[in-house]
């Protein structure tokens, strides 16, 4: 129940404080005595005093029963919110997937960052979409993993893949030694951590790839790190991706977007020289920003491409009997809590009628 | 310690025992019968003259003494005495002073007139008893002997004080009794004059009858010496709030006097015997200043 995927409404229960201060608030006017002779003493203005008191805790234990009842209820059950969805890769090019979304006649839709392991992600997500949804997702090929059996959804999900380009080698294989050429152009006093930070990335993860850094780059070269303040890199410098230290600025055509990765937040823009990355976290300074920036890297671009990378392909929707087992149990748990919640509604007007009469 | 009698009478429900403590030192009857005879307290013999019932010729006497005498009694009174007790919700004010608890101004009526039905009882009047309480009027007729004292007593002892006074309808529908002339013993704290029972009152004093009334205070009341700072509320109207500072002590004093100055002068216009009493002052003198009263006028 409390690992249903609506923990926030757990976040009402302060709500609960609501009956316990109805109960405790009393207003009362000041006793009064009698007196034969009041007559002719001058009136007062009837004052009200609030005493603070437990009243009917029986009635108090069962409101506050029935909220917590009613969220526990809330909490388990799930409402189908989502509409047409489109899941984007971050990283895919942003004109391609402009254009794949045209196509697929969802400009509408709603659009989502890629989750990392998509399709299993979307099974366990599954329930928040409306039943007339229809779910796109475009990425880049080598990102998302073909299950070993076609996955089955009960809405329609088209997964359209970006065809790898030419330039980038992507895809490796598994256990060969991968090397990726890294231009650093740095300060000397950064240039020390930029260094050991690419030294912590190549014993990071399973150890396969390895970063050679130069001065100068490459037809081959992946990335250029440009740390020098007031300086502008020598125009005939290409790569698909830059990162950008504190300071320095390069021209820019695209629109720039924000993406947030755990801790991390990157920024970036695409130019003619490639994609242009911008962060509070460049250079890392201690070893959990550098470890962060890893993860988040890895997530977005130089993650290891899965073994046998799904192609383009158009799910159909299904009801297989599987996902109704999968479903049951927080099912389950909601038919029994609104059972709960309708006893104690009962109890509680029950209790309020007694109080009353 | 003349002030705890009152304490120590209110302790008991037993108005016999009551009214035997005070009437032991109150020897004097309400009005005194003068005409003569047949009745119950023997008198005096007189010579027998022709049209004398034989049955009260005394023949004891005359086997002594060989001639004629008939037995004189006291005739029994035709003077009703109508108790007035007022049993509203005001007449609950008890005594504010120390060492005077269970005395409140209707334990204090109802034991003066329960002497008072005491001793009309003794002289052989017969007495008869208006309660006003909770807006009605409860009326046992009058008649002489020691039962009616009994039930009376028993009427006495049964009022609670409830609701206000009973409207002018009410009363009049009431007054029935009105019509041989009598002696009113009324017992209230005439906090409402004019009202429906001050009316009835005079209206029968017009009627010749002989009122006397008996108006109860509390000392707290005439000193206005209550807790300042506590709400108050009258009894008898709805839910209005009063409240009793030092300032308003000077006010409250001037009102109340005003007022019972007011009652005292109505009364007198209409040479009705009225008596200002304090609950906290002990019984038998108050009765006995109440009676005394009558007679000066």
């Amino acid at each position: 129940m409390l690992s249903s995927a609506y923990p926030w409404w757990w976040l009402a229960l302060p709500v609960l404080l609501l009956p316990v201060w109805w109960h405790r608030q009393k207003r009362q006017r000041p006793t009064a005595e009698p007196l034969a002779t009041a007559r002719f003493l001058p009136a007062a203005a009837p004052e009200q005093i609030r005493v603070w008191r437990w009243r009917d805790r029986t009635l108090l234990l069962v409101r506050c029963l029935l909220l917590v009842a009613l969220i526990a209820w809330l909490a388990a059950t799930i409402f189908p919110w989502r509409g047409h969805t489109v899941l984007v890769d971050a990283g895919a090019d942003p004109a391609w997937v402009a254009q794949q979304v045209a196509a697929a006649g969802m400009t509408d839709a709603q659009r989502l960052p890629l989750p990392p392991d998509a399709l299993h992600w979307l099974r366990a997500h599954e329930g928040d979409w409306r039943d007339d949804a229809r779910l796109l997702i475009v990425a880049r090929a080598g990102h998302i993993g073909m299950t070993a059996r076609a996955p089955q959804f009960s809405h329609p999900v088209e997964l359209r893949v970006q065809p790898a380009p030419a330039i980038a080698a992507t895809v490796v294989a598994v256990n060969a030694l991968a090397r990726y050429p890294v231009v650093l152009a740095a300060s000397p006093e950064r240039s020390g951590a930029w260094r050991a930070l690419f030294a912590a990335f190549d014993r990071a993860g399973s150890g396969t790839q390895r970063r050679t850094v130069a001065t100068a780059p490459s037809a081959g070269t992946e990335l250029i790190v440009w740390d020098t303040p007031g300086e502008a890199p020598p125009a005939q410098w290409h790569a698909p991706h830059w990162w950008i230290g504190a300071g320095a600025t390069l021209p820019a055509t695209g629109k720039s977007a924000t993406l947030k990765v755990d801790d991390i937040t990157l920024q970036y823009v695409d130019s003619a020289r490639g994609r242009l990355w911008t962060s509070d976290a460049f250079p890392p300074r201690d070893a959990g920003t550098a470890r962060a920036l890893y993860e988040a890297w890895r997530l977005l671009d130089a993650a290891p491409a899965p073994a046998y990378p799904a192609p383009s392909h158009t799910f159909a929707a299904a009801r297989p009997a599987a996902m109704e087992d999968q479903t049951a149990q927080p099912g389950q748990s909601a038919r029994w809590m609104a059972l709960a919640l309708l006893a104690l509604f009962l109890l509680e007007r029950i209790l309020t009628h007694a109080r009353r009469h | 310690m003349a002030d705890s009698i009152n304490a120590m009478m209110a302790r008991t429900r037993d108005l016999e025992l009551v009214i035997r403590h005070v009437l032991a030192g109150l020897g004097h009857g309400i009005h005194a019968g003068r005409e003569r005879g047949a009745g119950v307290e023997f008198s005096e013999y007189r010579a027998y003259a022709p049209g004398d019932e034989w049955r009260r010729v005394d023949w004891k006497l005359l086997a002594r003494a060989d001639r004629y005498f008939v037995r004189e009694a006291e005739r029994d009174s035709h003077v009703a005495v109508w108790l007035w007790l007022d049993a509203t919700a005001s007449m609950a004010e008890p005594s504010r002073n120390d060492g005077m608890t269970g005395v409140d101004k209707l334990w204090f009526a109802r034991t003066a007139l329960a002497c008072v039905a005491a001793i009309a009882q003794r002289q052989g009047d017969a007495f008869g008893l208006v309660v006003c309480s909770g807006g009605k009027v409860e009326f046992t007729q009058a008649a002489r002997g020691p039962r009616q004292l009994q039930r009376v007593l028993e009427q006495l002892n049964r009022a609670q004080p409830d609701g206000a006074l009973p409207t002018a309808q009410v009363l009049k529908a009431n007054l029935h009794f009105a019509r041989a002339p009598g002696l009113i013993f009324a017992a209230s704290d005439f906090l409402d004059w004019p009202s429906p029972l001050s009316e009835a009152l005079l209206r029968l004093r017009n009627l010749r009858h002989d009122v006397r009334l008996l108006t109860l205070r509390t000392r707290a009341e005439m000193d206005a010496s209550f807790a300042f700072g506590s709400g108050y509320r009258d009894p008898e109207q709805g839910q209005g709030l009063y409240r009793f500072t030092k300032a308003d002590r000077a006010g409250y004093q001037q009102q109340s006097r005003a007022h019972f100055d007011l009652v005292a002068t109505s009364c007198r216009q209409h040479n009705i015997v009225q008596h200002e009493a304090c609950i906290e002052q002990p019984l038998p003198d108050v009765l006995r200043r109440w009676l005394n009263l009558a007679r000066a006028r």
